[in-house]
Protein backbone atom coordinates (compact mmCIF):
# COMPACT_ATOMS: atom_id res chain seq x y z
CA UNK A 1 0.00 0.00 0.00
CA UNK A 2 1.36 3.41 -0.93
CA UNK A 3 1.71 5.89 1.87
CA UNK A 4 -0.58 8.87 1.35
CA UNK A 5 1.16 12.07 0.36
CA UNK A 6 1.70 14.59 3.08
CA UNK A 7 2.62 18.20 2.71
CA UNK A 8 4.58 19.49 5.66
CA UNK A 9 5.11 23.17 6.23
CA UNK A 10 5.93 25.50 9.10
CA UNK A 11 3.07 27.64 10.30
CA UNK A 12 3.24 30.49 12.81
CA UNK A 13 6.78 31.21 11.71
CA UNK A 14 8.91 33.89 13.37
CA UNK A 15 11.01 36.09 11.11
CA UNK A 16 14.66 36.30 12.06
CA UNK A 17 17.11 38.11 9.82
CA UNK A 18 20.88 38.10 9.84
CA UNK A 19 22.32 41.05 7.97
CA UNK A 20 25.91 41.90 7.15
CA UNK A 21 26.24 45.67 7.08
CA UNK A 22 28.63 47.03 4.47
CA UNK A 23 31.13 48.63 6.81
CA UNK A 24 34.83 48.21 7.06
CA UNK A 25 36.66 47.06 10.13
CA UNK A 26 38.29 50.45 10.60
CA UNK A 27 34.91 52.18 10.67
CA UNK A 28 33.61 49.68 13.18
CA UNK A 29 36.68 50.01 15.37
CA UNK A 30 36.31 53.77 15.32
CA UNK A 31 32.66 53.41 16.34
CA UNK A 32 33.67 51.06 19.14
CA UNK A 33 36.19 53.61 20.37
CA UNK A 34 33.56 56.35 20.37
CA UNK A 35 31.04 54.26 22.29
CA UNK A 36 33.61 53.02 24.76
CA UNK A 37 34.70 56.59 25.46
CA UNK A 38 31.10 57.59 26.12
CA UNK A 39 30.37 54.71 28.47
CA UNK A 40 30.17 57.11 31.37
CA UNK A 41 27.73 57.96 34.11
CA UNK A 42 26.50 60.83 31.98
CA UNK A 43 25.24 58.48 29.29
CA UNK A 44 24.23 55.53 31.47
CA UNK A 45 20.57 54.55 31.61
CA UNK A 46 19.71 55.26 35.23
CA UNK A 47 16.43 53.44 34.88
CA UNK A 48 17.95 49.99 34.77
CA UNK A 49 19.56 48.08 37.60
CA UNK A 50 23.24 49.07 37.72
CA UNK A 51 25.57 46.29 36.72
CA UNK A 52 29.34 46.83 36.70
CA UNK A 53 29.67 44.10 34.08
CA UNK A 54 27.06 45.41 31.66
CA UNK A 55 26.96 49.05 30.69
CA UNK A 56 23.68 50.19 29.15
CA UNK A 57 23.41 53.68 27.71
CA UNK A 58 20.26 55.74 27.58
CA UNK A 59 18.11 55.09 24.55
CA UNK A 60 19.07 58.34 22.87
CA UNK A 61 21.99 57.14 20.81
CA UNK A 62 20.39 58.10 17.49
CA UNK A 63 19.96 61.64 18.77
CA UNK A 64 23.68 62.18 19.15
CA UNK A 65 25.02 64.76 16.68
CA UNK A 66 28.17 62.78 15.90
CA UNK A 67 28.57 61.88 12.24
CA UNK A 68 29.45 58.22 12.89
CA UNK A 69 26.19 57.80 14.81
CA UNK A 70 24.16 59.34 12.01
CA UNK A 71 25.91 56.99 9.61
CA UNK A 72 25.21 54.05 11.89
CA UNK A 73 21.52 54.90 12.00
CA UNK A 74 21.40 55.14 8.25
CA UNK A 75 23.23 51.84 7.73
CA UNK A 76 21.21 50.04 10.37
CA UNK A 77 17.87 51.10 8.90
CA UNK A 78 19.07 50.37 5.38
CA UNK A 79 20.08 46.91 6.50
CA UNK A 80 16.77 46.34 8.20
CA UNK A 81 14.78 47.40 5.16
CA UNK A 82 15.12 44.26 3.01
CA UNK A 83 14.46 42.02 5.99
CA UNK A 84 11.23 43.76 6.95
CA UNK A 85 10.22 44.10 3.33
CA UNK A 86 10.67 40.39 2.78
CA UNK A 87 8.54 39.58 5.80
CA UNK A 88 5.60 41.81 4.85
CA UNK A 89 3.12 42.08 2.01
CA UNK A 90 4.23 45.59 1.13
CA UNK A 91 5.63 46.30 -2.28
CA UNK A 92 8.88 48.22 -2.39
CA UNK A 93 7.00 51.34 -3.42
CA UNK A 94 4.55 50.95 -0.57
CA UNK A 95 7.30 50.22 1.89
CA UNK A 96 9.20 53.33 0.92
CA UNK A 97 6.15 55.41 1.80
CA UNK A 98 6.26 54.21 5.40
CA UNK A 99 7.62 56.47 8.05
CA UNK A 100 10.28 54.91 10.22
CA UNK A 101 10.96 55.65 13.86
CA UNK A 102 13.90 54.23 15.75
CA UNK A 103 15.50 54.54 19.14
CA UNK A 104 18.74 52.92 20.11
CA UNK A 105 21.15 52.41 22.96
CA UNK A 106 24.52 50.79 23.18
CA UNK A 107 25.61 48.02 25.49
CA UNK A 108 29.10 47.08 26.58
CA UNK A 109 29.14 43.62 28.05
CA UNK A 110 32.30 43.05 30.00
CA UNK A 111 33.92 39.68 30.68
CA UNK A 112 31.56 37.67 32.93
CA UNK A 113 28.75 40.12 32.18
CA UNK A 114 25.47 39.48 30.43
CA UNK A 115 22.28 41.24 29.40
CA UNK A 116 19.30 39.68 31.15
CA UNK A 117 16.18 38.64 29.28
CA UNK A 118 14.04 41.43 27.95
CA UNK A 119 11.30 42.21 25.49
CA UNK A 120 10.99 45.59 23.86
CA UNK A 121 7.72 47.46 24.09
CA UNK A 122 6.14 49.86 21.62
CA UNK A 123 8.14 48.69 18.65
CA UNK A 124 7.67 46.06 15.98
CA UNK A 125 11.32 45.20 15.34
CA UNK A 126 14.43 44.82 17.39
CA UNK A 127 17.74 45.21 15.62
CA UNK A 128 20.98 44.29 17.33
CA UNK A 129 24.14 45.45 15.62
CA UNK A 130 27.51 44.12 16.65
CA UNK A 131 30.25 46.72 16.92
CA UNK A 132 32.89 44.56 18.53
CA UNK A 133 32.87 40.94 19.60
CA UNK A 134 35.56 38.68 20.95
CA UNK A 135 35.55 35.10 19.73
CA UNK A 136 33.89 32.55 21.97
CA UNK A 137 36.33 30.52 24.04
CA UNK A 138 36.49 26.85 23.18
CA UNK A 139 33.55 24.91 24.55
CA UNK A 140 31.58 28.09 25.23
CA UNK A 141 29.16 28.16 22.34
CA UNK A 142 26.80 30.58 24.02
CA UNK A 143 29.42 33.04 25.25
CA UNK A 144 28.13 36.50 24.44
CA UNK A 145 25.54 35.06 22.09
CA UNK A 146 22.09 36.47 21.46
CA UNK A 147 19.62 33.91 22.74
CA UNK A 148 16.04 34.23 21.52
CA UNK A 149 13.71 32.39 23.83
CA UNK A 150 11.41 29.70 22.53
CA UNK A 151 7.95 31.21 22.33
CA UNK A 152 5.91 28.17 21.32
CA UNK A 153 4.83 27.28 24.81
CA UNK A 154 2.51 24.42 23.98
CA UNK A 155 5.23 21.85 24.46
CA UNK A 156 4.55 20.80 28.02
CA UNK A 157 3.45 17.44 26.70
CA UNK A 158 6.28 15.72 24.88
CA UNK A 159 6.64 12.20 23.56
CA UNK A 160 9.16 10.19 21.58
CA UNK A 161 8.36 12.13 18.38
CA UNK A 162 8.03 15.70 19.58
CA UNK A 163 11.17 15.30 21.65
CA UNK A 164 13.20 14.95 18.46
CA UNK A 165 11.66 17.32 15.95
CA UNK A 166 13.82 18.60 13.13
CA UNK A 167 14.34 22.25 12.18
CA UNK A 168 12.30 24.41 11.88
CA UNK A 169 9.91 22.43 14.03
CA UNK A 170 12.25 21.58 16.90
CA UNK A 171 11.64 23.43 20.13
CA UNK A 172 14.30 25.31 22.02
CA UNK A 173 15.99 28.66 22.08
CA UNK A 174 17.70 30.18 19.04
CA UNK A 175 21.33 31.25 19.33
CA UNK A 176 22.98 33.85 17.17
CA UNK A 177 26.61 34.74 17.52
CA UNK A 178 27.35 38.44 17.04
CA UNK A 179 30.28 39.15 14.74
CA UNK A 180 31.59 42.63 14.06
CA UNK A 181 29.49 44.38 11.38
CA UNK A 182 26.70 41.80 11.57
CA UNK A 183 23.17 42.55 12.67
CA UNK A 184 20.20 40.47 13.81
CA UNK A 185 16.60 41.59 13.42
CA UNK A 186 13.52 39.98 14.91
CA UNK A 187 10.11 40.91 16.34
CA UNK A 188 10.56 43.20 19.32
CA UNK A 189 8.10 41.24 21.45
CA UNK A 190 10.38 38.22 21.52
CA UNK A 191 12.16 37.60 24.80
CA UNK A 192 15.89 37.64 24.29
CA UNK A 193 19.12 37.93 26.24
CA UNK A 194 22.83 38.22 25.69
CA UNK A 195 24.50 35.25 27.29
CA UNK A 196 27.39 35.54 29.69
CA UNK A 197 30.52 36.85 27.99
CA UNK A 198 33.06 34.14 28.82
CA UNK A 199 35.88 35.81 26.92
CA UNK A 200 38.42 38.28 28.24
CA UNK A 201 37.33 41.21 26.09
CA UNK A 202 34.28 43.47 25.82
CA UNK A 203 31.30 42.80 23.60
CA UNK A 204 29.90 46.05 22.16
CA UNK A 205 26.38 46.08 20.74
CA UNK A 206 23.86 48.64 19.53
CA UNK A 207 20.27 47.69 20.30
CA UNK A 208 17.50 49.47 18.42
CA UNK A 209 13.74 49.54 18.66
CA UNK A 210 12.21 50.24 15.28
CA UNK A 211 8.65 50.81 14.11
CA UNK A 212 6.98 51.96 10.95
CA UNK A 213 3.99 54.22 10.32
CA UNK A 214 1.51 54.25 7.49
CA UNK A 215 1.50 57.31 5.21
CA UNK A 216 -0.57 60.01 6.82
CA UNK A 217 -0.61 58.32 10.18
CA UNK A 218 -0.75 61.23 12.56
CA UNK A 219 0.28 59.72 15.82
CA UNK A 220 2.25 56.88 17.23
CA UNK A 221 2.23 56.01 20.90
CA UNK A 222 4.96 57.82 22.76
CA UNK A 223 8.05 55.77 23.37
CA UNK B 1 -23.92 60.02 40.50
CA UNK B 2 -22.87 57.15 42.70
CA UNK B 3 -20.32 54.89 41.10
CA UNK B 4 -21.64 51.35 40.85
CA UNK B 5 -19.47 48.69 42.48
CA UNK B 6 -16.63 47.40 40.36
CA UNK B 7 -14.85 44.21 41.27
CA UNK B 8 -11.33 43.68 39.98
CA UNK B 9 -9.75 40.24 40.23
CA UNK B 10 -6.85 38.41 38.60
CA UNK B 11 -8.01 36.51 35.55
CA UNK B 12 -5.26 34.09 34.67
CA UNK B 13 -3.47 33.57 37.92
CA UNK B 14 -0.30 31.50 38.29
CA UNK B 15 0.07 29.85 41.70
CA UNK B 16 3.37 30.30 43.50
CA UNK B 17 3.85 28.81 46.96
CA UNK B 18 6.63 29.89 49.28
CA UNK B 19 7.60 28.08 52.46
CA UNK B 20 10.41 27.79 55.00
CA UNK B 21 11.99 24.87 56.73
CA UNK B 22 12.58 25.95 60.33
CA UNK B 23 15.10 25.19 61.65
CA UNK B 24 17.13 24.34 58.57
CA UNK B 25 20.73 24.87 59.66
CA UNK B 26 21.61 21.28 60.64
CA UNK B 27 19.93 19.74 57.62
CA UNK B 28 21.51 22.21 55.23
CA UNK B 29 24.96 21.59 56.71
CA UNK B 30 24.56 17.86 56.17
CA UNK B 31 23.21 18.30 52.66
CA UNK B 32 25.98 20.69 51.69
CA UNK B 33 28.69 18.33 52.93
CA UNK B 34 27.11 15.39 51.11
CA UNK B 35 26.59 17.29 47.86
CA UNK B 36 30.12 18.67 47.79
CA UNK B 37 31.54 15.24 48.47
CA UNK B 38 29.59 13.85 45.53
CA UNK B 39 30.43 16.61 43.08
CA UNK B 40 32.05 13.99 40.89
CA UNK B 41 31.62 12.46 37.46
CA UNK B 42 29.86 9.49 39.00
CA UNK B 43 27.05 11.68 40.24
CA UNK B 44 26.97 14.26 37.44
CA UNK B 45 23.93 14.30 35.13
CA UNK B 46 25.24 12.41 32.08
CA UNK B 47 22.62 13.84 29.70
CA UNK B 48 22.25 17.54 30.40
CA UNK B 49 19.49 19.23 28.46
CA UNK B 50 21.35 22.52 28.14
CA UNK B 51 24.87 23.64 27.37
CA UNK B 52 26.87 22.52 30.43
CA UNK B 53 28.96 25.04 32.33
CA UNK B 54 32.14 24.40 34.23
CA UNK B 55 30.85 26.80 36.88
CA UNK B 56 27.77 24.73 37.65
CA UNK B 57 27.49 21.11 38.70
CA UNK B 58 24.22 19.33 38.01
CA UNK B 59 23.63 15.97 39.64
CA UNK B 60 21.71 13.02 38.25
CA UNK B 61 17.94 13.26 38.64
CA UNK B 62 17.64 10.45 41.20
CA UNK B 63 18.52 12.41 44.31
CA UNK B 64 15.46 11.40 46.31
CA UNK B 65 16.43 7.74 45.89
CA UNK B 66 19.55 8.30 47.92
CA UNK B 67 19.16 6.58 51.30
CA UNK B 68 20.99 9.16 53.39
CA UNK B 69 18.80 10.49 56.18
CA UNK B 70 19.39 14.13 55.31
CA UNK B 71 18.19 13.52 51.76
CA UNK B 72 15.12 11.65 52.96
CA UNK B 73 14.36 14.43 55.42
CA UNK B 74 14.52 16.95 52.61
CA UNK B 75 12.42 14.68 50.40
CA UNK B 76 9.65 14.63 53.01
CA UNK B 77 9.70 18.42 53.33
CA UNK B 78 9.78 19.17 49.62
CA UNK B 79 7.15 16.66 48.51
CA UNK B 80 4.91 17.66 51.40
CA UNK B 81 5.23 21.28 50.27
CA UNK B 82 4.25 20.29 46.74
CA UNK B 83 1.29 18.22 48.00
CA UNK B 84 0.06 21.08 50.16
CA UNK B 85 0.30 23.40 47.18
CA UNK B 86 -1.80 20.99 45.14
CA UNK B 87 -4.44 20.91 47.86
CA UNK B 88 -4.45 24.71 48.13
CA UNK B 89 -4.84 25.26 44.41
CA UNK B 90 -6.99 22.36 43.18
CA UNK B 91 -10.32 20.78 44.00
CA UNK B 92 -8.63 17.59 45.19
CA UNK B 93 -9.38 16.67 48.80
CA UNK B 94 -6.73 15.10 51.04
CA UNK B 95 -8.21 11.62 50.71
CA UNK B 96 -8.00 11.81 46.92
CA UNK B 97 -4.47 13.15 46.99
CA UNK B 98 -3.41 10.41 49.40
CA UNK B 99 -4.34 7.79 46.81
CA UNK B 100 -1.97 9.33 44.28
CA UNK B 101 1.69 8.58 43.98
CA UNK B 102 3.96 11.58 43.61
CA UNK B 103 6.59 10.72 41.04
CA UNK B 104 9.60 12.97 40.88
CA UNK B 105 12.87 13.82 39.23
CA UNK B 106 15.08 15.57 41.72
CA UNK B 107 18.61 16.89 41.48
CA UNK B 108 20.95 19.45 42.97
CA UNK B 109 22.97 22.30 41.56
CA UNK B 110 26.24 23.66 42.90
CA UNK B 111 26.93 27.00 41.30
CA UNK B 112 30.17 28.94 41.51
CA UNK B 113 31.30 32.36 40.26
CA UNK B 114 29.72 33.24 36.89
CA UNK B 115 27.58 30.13 36.80
CA UNK B 116 23.98 30.42 35.63
CA UNK B 117 21.16 28.37 34.18
CA UNK B 118 19.38 29.22 30.98
CA UNK B 119 15.61 29.81 30.80
CA UNK B 120 13.62 26.60 30.63
CA UNK B 121 10.51 24.82 31.83
CA UNK B 122 9.77 21.19 32.58
CA UNK B 123 7.58 19.21 30.15
CA UNK B 124 5.76 16.15 31.45
CA UNK B 125 5.55 17.45 34.97
CA UNK B 126 2.81 19.39 36.71
CA UNK B 127 4.61 20.96 39.67
CA UNK B 128 8.19 22.00 40.25
CA UNK B 129 9.94 23.22 43.37
CA UNK B 130 13.29 24.71 44.29
CA UNK B 131 14.79 24.47 47.79
CA UNK B 132 17.73 26.55 48.90
CA UNK B 133 20.50 24.77 50.78
CA UNK B 134 22.91 27.69 50.56
CA UNK B 135 22.19 31.01 48.85
CA UNK B 136 25.83 31.95 48.51
CA UNK B 137 27.36 35.37 48.82
CA UNK B 138 25.27 38.30 47.60
CA UNK B 139 27.80 40.95 46.55
CA UNK B 140 26.44 44.41 47.29
CA UNK B 141 27.43 45.72 43.87
CA UNK B 142 25.76 42.81 42.02
CA UNK B 143 22.09 43.01 42.95
CA UNK B 144 21.19 40.73 40.08
CA UNK B 145 23.46 37.91 41.20
CA UNK B 146 22.07 34.41 41.54
CA UNK B 147 18.40 35.31 41.22
CA UNK B 148 15.76 32.72 40.49
CA UNK B 149 13.82 34.52 37.78
CA UNK B 150 10.38 33.49 36.58
CA UNK B 151 9.35 34.89 33.23
CA UNK B 152 5.89 36.35 32.77
CA UNK B 153 3.53 33.77 31.30
CA UNK B 154 1.44 36.46 29.61
CA UNK B 155 3.55 36.66 26.49
CA UNK B 156 3.08 39.91 24.63
CA UNK B 157 1.16 41.57 27.45
CA UNK B 158 3.90 44.16 27.84
CA UNK B 159 4.34 44.93 24.17
CA UNK B 160 2.02 47.91 24.20
CA UNK B 161 2.51 50.23 27.11
CA UNK B 162 1.02 53.63 27.76
CA UNK B 163 0.10 55.69 30.77
CA UNK B 164 -2.86 53.46 31.43
CA UNK B 165 -0.98 50.20 31.88
CA UNK B 166 2.64 51.13 32.49
CA UNK B 167 2.23 51.30 36.27
CA UNK B 168 -0.01 48.34 36.98
CA UNK B 169 0.11 47.13 40.56
CA UNK B 170 0.65 43.55 41.73
CA UNK B 171 -0.59 41.03 40.73
CA UNK B 172 -1.44 42.70 37.44
CA UNK B 173 1.95 44.22 36.61
CA UNK B 174 3.76 42.56 33.74
CA UNK B 175 7.37 41.47 33.76
CA UNK B 176 9.57 38.86 35.33
CA UNK B 177 9.32 37.87 38.98
CA UNK B 178 12.65 37.54 40.76
CA UNK B 179 13.40 35.66 43.95
CA UNK B 180 16.61 35.86 45.96
CA UNK B 181 16.47 32.53 47.71
CA UNK B 182 17.36 32.22 51.37
CA UNK B 183 18.56 29.12 53.20
CA UNK B 184 15.63 26.83 54.00
CA UNK B 185 13.28 28.55 51.56
CA UNK B 186 11.21 26.57 49.08
CA UNK B 187 9.31 27.89 46.06
CA UNK B 188 6.67 25.67 44.44
CA UNK B 189 5.35 26.63 41.02
CA UNK B 190 3.68 25.12 37.94
CA UNK B 191 6.20 23.31 35.77
CA UNK B 192 5.12 25.23 32.68
CA UNK B 193 6.52 28.52 33.99
CA UNK B 194 9.74 29.45 32.23
CA UNK B 195 12.46 30.18 34.77
CA UNK B 196 16.18 30.75 34.90
CA UNK B 197 19.01 31.46 37.31
CA UNK B 198 20.90 34.66 36.66
CA UNK B 199 24.70 34.57 36.81
CA UNK B 200 25.97 34.05 40.34
CA UNK B 201 28.79 36.39 41.33
CA UNK B 202 29.47 35.21 44.86
CA UNK B 203 32.95 33.97 45.70
CA UNK B 204 31.57 30.87 47.38
CA UNK B 205 28.89 28.38 46.33
CA UNK B 206 25.17 28.56 45.72
CA UNK B 207 23.48 25.21 46.34
CA UNK B 208 19.88 24.38 45.47
CA UNK B 209 17.74 21.29 45.07
CA UNK B 210 15.08 21.15 42.36
CA UNK B 211 12.28 18.67 41.86
CA UNK B 212 9.75 18.04 39.12
CA UNK B 213 6.65 16.15 40.18
CA UNK B 214 3.92 14.31 38.35
CA UNK B 215 1.01 12.50 39.94
CA UNK B 216 -0.42 9.09 39.14
CA UNK B 217 -1.39 5.71 40.47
Amino acid sequence: MNAPAATLMPIFATPFAEIALPVGSAWNESLAALLTARATEEHRDSGVRPDPLCYLSREDLFEWPDEPIAALRSKLLAGLRPAVLAATLHTEAEFDQLGVQARARFAIIRPDGCLPAQTLALASWCAIYCVAAPPAPAGRADSGALRLYENRLGGMFADATTWRMRPPFAGGHHLWRPLPASMAAFPAHMAHEIGLNRSDRDLVLVIARVRFANPGQQAAPPW
Amino acid sequence: MVNPPLKVSPGFAVPFAEGRLVPCERLNRELEALFLARETEEYRNPTPSHIPQAEMFESRFNLFRWPESCVQELRAFMLDSVARTVLETSTLVPAELARLKIHNHTWYHITRYAGSFVAHNHPLASWSAVYCVRPGEAPADRPGSGLLRFLDTRAGAGSYLDAGNRALRAPFATGAREVRLEAGQIIVFPSYVIHEVSPFYGRDTRITVATNCWFGG
